[in-house]
């Protein structure tokens, strides 16, 4: 009896999100690949937030990037955020590879239902990435935990997009700021692809940085556009963390 | 103790009458249908309630609901009477004498008056209930019950009774030996149809209030049950009861209902839809247990449910499929996930997205309830998005495209600044215009708009469009306006 408890013990304890045996989603850019440690960790928690409310399209566009092509998405919002920053628009979602029929929208009035029908989402075998928007607050730290380890049971994706970067602490495996970059000569008048700033600013693999991509419709992938902002290098020499009796919340 | 006389008044015609009286008006002689001013005449006392029609026939409606178990077939017979249609129901209560002794016991106790009779026809049944005996009871002799009735018993029009009356026919057993084609002549088919219908010579069929479900299965309770899992437990048991009857049939459930029936009269009902033709016990159970986590304690089981009926009121043929060939299973797995979701947070909040033949953005693309099975359209979107060469179209569309004060060359060109929630955005490319013209033939249609793809100074890109042309403008009116419609990754 004792025994079986510190067995499940042990099993709820497992640092959530590091799991490597899931394998990761490379991004194909070998710079952000290596500081990720081979690639957006699968069965994780992830957050994207918009530096301001207006880079919330962008944001969106990042995350949904970052998803495995043809997988089924699972899109939670409250309905403020349909009303403020407009739901998916179906005939846009293409351009960053999301094909509209494979998406679910659930629109619910009480971040309690967010993270619920996110949860059970996760849950399920045919979802292969879960969206979560959240306009502002800070979310329930348990439950997020209970996201991660969700994600982490059933090997997809957990993304969670914020309009704003949250201040609190956060079990998410990364946290990016992303907002768009301008893409256009300031003279030319004309357009070029989409870029984004990009910031990641938890690792919890290796080190933080700071990239410009750019969309590219040929490839259906970013690119890198730009060296990075000026911040310090990656440290790509440090060691790995071990995965085990390292967590912290 | 004497209580005052109480008469509900009602307007009738003109007049203002009683429509309603107690016993102890009675007693003291006041009849239904003498003038409101009369009977306060006669009795200044008089407590006079005004008729509430409508709450009258929600009462009617609520006891309907109640006798729903006794039998699914219930129809309300107005202003004050039920019709009941239990056949191949009484063996549950072990006959009907028991299941009359029963309903009339619960009513009794609920502080109603009333007069039932069980017959072979709906006409005998309503002229024994109104005019015979209280409890009469028929079995296959209604010619008996019927004779010593009133003519008015048979539910005819108030100018043929006066008209039989006439010629000294009171009874029905004055007219049920009468030979029939002279009684036609005279009085029209009317009579003879009501008589036949009453005697069970012509079939009269019943409407009952709510359809009748395919599938049903009920459970009574010796001891009244109100936790949660019993509940749930009841469920499990009684879908798998059903899941026979389907399987035999090779159908599935689309849309199903439980009916608690609480102890003091109250009937809690609860549905959940399923996205799929579903049979699964344990699947049925899961999607009543997120019914009632929304409803938390709204069941309010108050003193116990002491019966639960389960009926899947709409059922579809499921065909027998084969797990594991392609992503078949994914697709079970994801109908699943829907209904979970649909029964919990309400199947409007499901939804998936669809295209529509449309060139208005708004309406090119919406969203469905995910439960709601029609083809998507996206195939034929794209095949047309390709041929007619559509500009990119934005991530997110804003529910309603919000205002904004642009400053544009005029007639047709891009914007080059533009103010959107008090922010200024400095545009630095564009593209457009795409010009979309609006529902012109219809009589709320827009004005065309001319669509613009911008991007300012830090990145953010959107469309915007001027809604009206300057072609079409005329001074004195308000110029074309700007709007924001959406943005783009």
């Amino acid at each position: 009896m004792l025994e079986q408890l510190r067995q499940q013990l042990k099993a709820l304890q497992k640092p959530a999100g590091l799991e490597d045996s899931l394998g990761a989603l490379p991004l194909g850019i070998a710079a952000i690949d290596d500081v990720l440690g081979g690639g957006l960790a699968r069965g994780a928690l992830h957050e994207i937030a918009a530096p301001a409310e207006a880079h919330l399209a962008a944001a969106t566009a990042f995350t949904l990037g970052l998803m495995p092509a043809s997988t089924r998405v699972l899109w939670v919002a409250e309905d403020m955020a349909c009303i403020e920053s407009g739901g998916p628009y179906g005939p846009g979602l293409d351009a960053f590879k999301l094909m509209p029929e494979r998406l679910l929208t659930i629109v619910v009035s009480r971040p309690r239902d967010l993270l619920w029908a996110m949860e059970e989402a996760l849950r399920c075998r045919a979802i292969g990435a879960v969206i979560g928007e959240i306009r502002h607050g800070a979310l329930d730290a348990v439950a997020v935990r209970r996201l991660s380890l969700a994600a982490g049971d059933s090997g997809a994706l957990a993304l969670l997009l914020r309009a704003k970067p949250g201040g609190d602490a956060s079990t998410a495996a990364t946290r990016w700021i992303v907002g768009a970059a301008p893409s256009s000569h300031p003279h030319t008048y004309q357009f070029g692809a989409p870029r984004f700033a990009t910031h990641l600013t938890r690792n919890r693999r290796g080190p933080t940085s700071s990239w410009i991509l750019e969309w590219s419709d040929t490839d259906g992938r970013f690119v890198l556009a730009a060296p990075a902002l000026p911040v310090a290098a990656p440290a790509l020499d440090r060691p790995r963390r071990q995965t085990s009796s390292r967590y912290v919340a | 103790m004497l209580t005052a006389p109480l008469a509900v008044s009602g307007k009738r015609g003109n007049a203002e009458l009683l429509v309603a009286i107690d016993d102890a008006a009675e007693r003291r002689g006041l009849r239904v249908g003498i003038a409101l001013a009369q009977a306060r005449a006669m009795h200044p006392a008089l407590d006079v309630v005004p008729e509430d029609v409508e709450a009258d026939a929600t009462l009617l409606e609520n006891i309907a609901d109640w006798c729903s178990r006794y039998t699914p077939l219930v129809a309300c017979d107005a202003p004050d009477g039920l019709l009941l249609d239990i056949t191949g129901c009484t063996h549950l209560y072990g006959g009907e004498r028991k299941l009359v002794t029963d309903l009339a016991g619960r009513l009794e106790r609920a502080g109603f008056t009333l007069s039932l009779a069980i017959t072979g026809t709906i006409g005998a049944a309503w002229a024994a209930a109104h005019y015979g005996r209280p409890a009469s009871y028929a079995n296959g002799d209604e010619r008996r019950i019927l004779c010593p009735l009133p003519l008015a018993a048979l539910r005819l029009t108030p100018s043929i009774v006066a008209s039989l009356a006439r010629v000294g026919l009171k009874l029905i057993g004055d007219i049920i030996d009468l030979p029939r084609s002279p009684l036609t002549a005279r009085f029209g088919d009317e009579l003879l149809c009501q008589l036949d219908r009453a005697l069970g010579r012509e079939h009269e069929p019943l409407n009952p209030r709510l359809p009748v479900a395919p599938y049903v299965a009920e459970e009574r309770f010796a001891e009244p049950i109100g936790r949660e899992e019993d509940v749930l437990g009841t469920v499990e048991k009684l879908a798998a009861r059903l899941a026979f009857a389907l399987e035999r049939r090779g159908d599935g459930a689309r849309r199903i209902e439980l009916a608690l029936f609480r102890t003091d009269g109250e009937v809690r009902r609860l549905a959940a839809g399923t996205s799929r033709p579903l049979r699964d016990p344990p699947s049925i159970r899961a999607l009543f247990a997120e019914r009632l986590v929304v409803l938390a304690d709204a069941l309010d089981p108050g003193f116990g449910f002491d019966m639960a009926r389960l009926s899947m009121t709409v059922a579809e043929a499921a065909p027998p499929e084969q797990i594991g060939i392609g992503n078949a299973e994914d697709r079970v797995e994801m109908d699943r996930l829907v209904d979970r979701l649909s029964a919990r947070l309400g199947a409007q909040r499901v939804r998936r997205l669809i295209a529509q033949d449309s060139h208005i953005p708004e309406i090119a693309a919406i969203t469905v309830p995910a439960q709601i099975k029609t083809s998507d359209g996206w195939t034929a979107f794209r095949r047309h998005r390709t041929e007619a060469e559509l500009a990119p179209r934005p991530l997110r569309l804003l529910a309603r495209p919000e205002p904004i004060e642009a400053v544009a060359e005029v007639p047709d060109g891009p914007p080059l600044r533009f103010r959107w929630r008090r922010a200024l955005h400095e545009v630095i490319a564009a593209e457009g215009p795409e010009r979309i013209e609006g529902a012109w033939w219809s009589e709320h249609g827009a004005p065309a708009r001319d669509y613009f793809r911008v991007e300012d100074k830090m990145g953010l890109r959107f469309w915007l469009f001027r809604a009206g042309l300057y072609r079409d403008f005329v001074p004195g009116t308000s110029p074309p306006s700007w709007f924001l419609h959406g943005s783009f990754g």
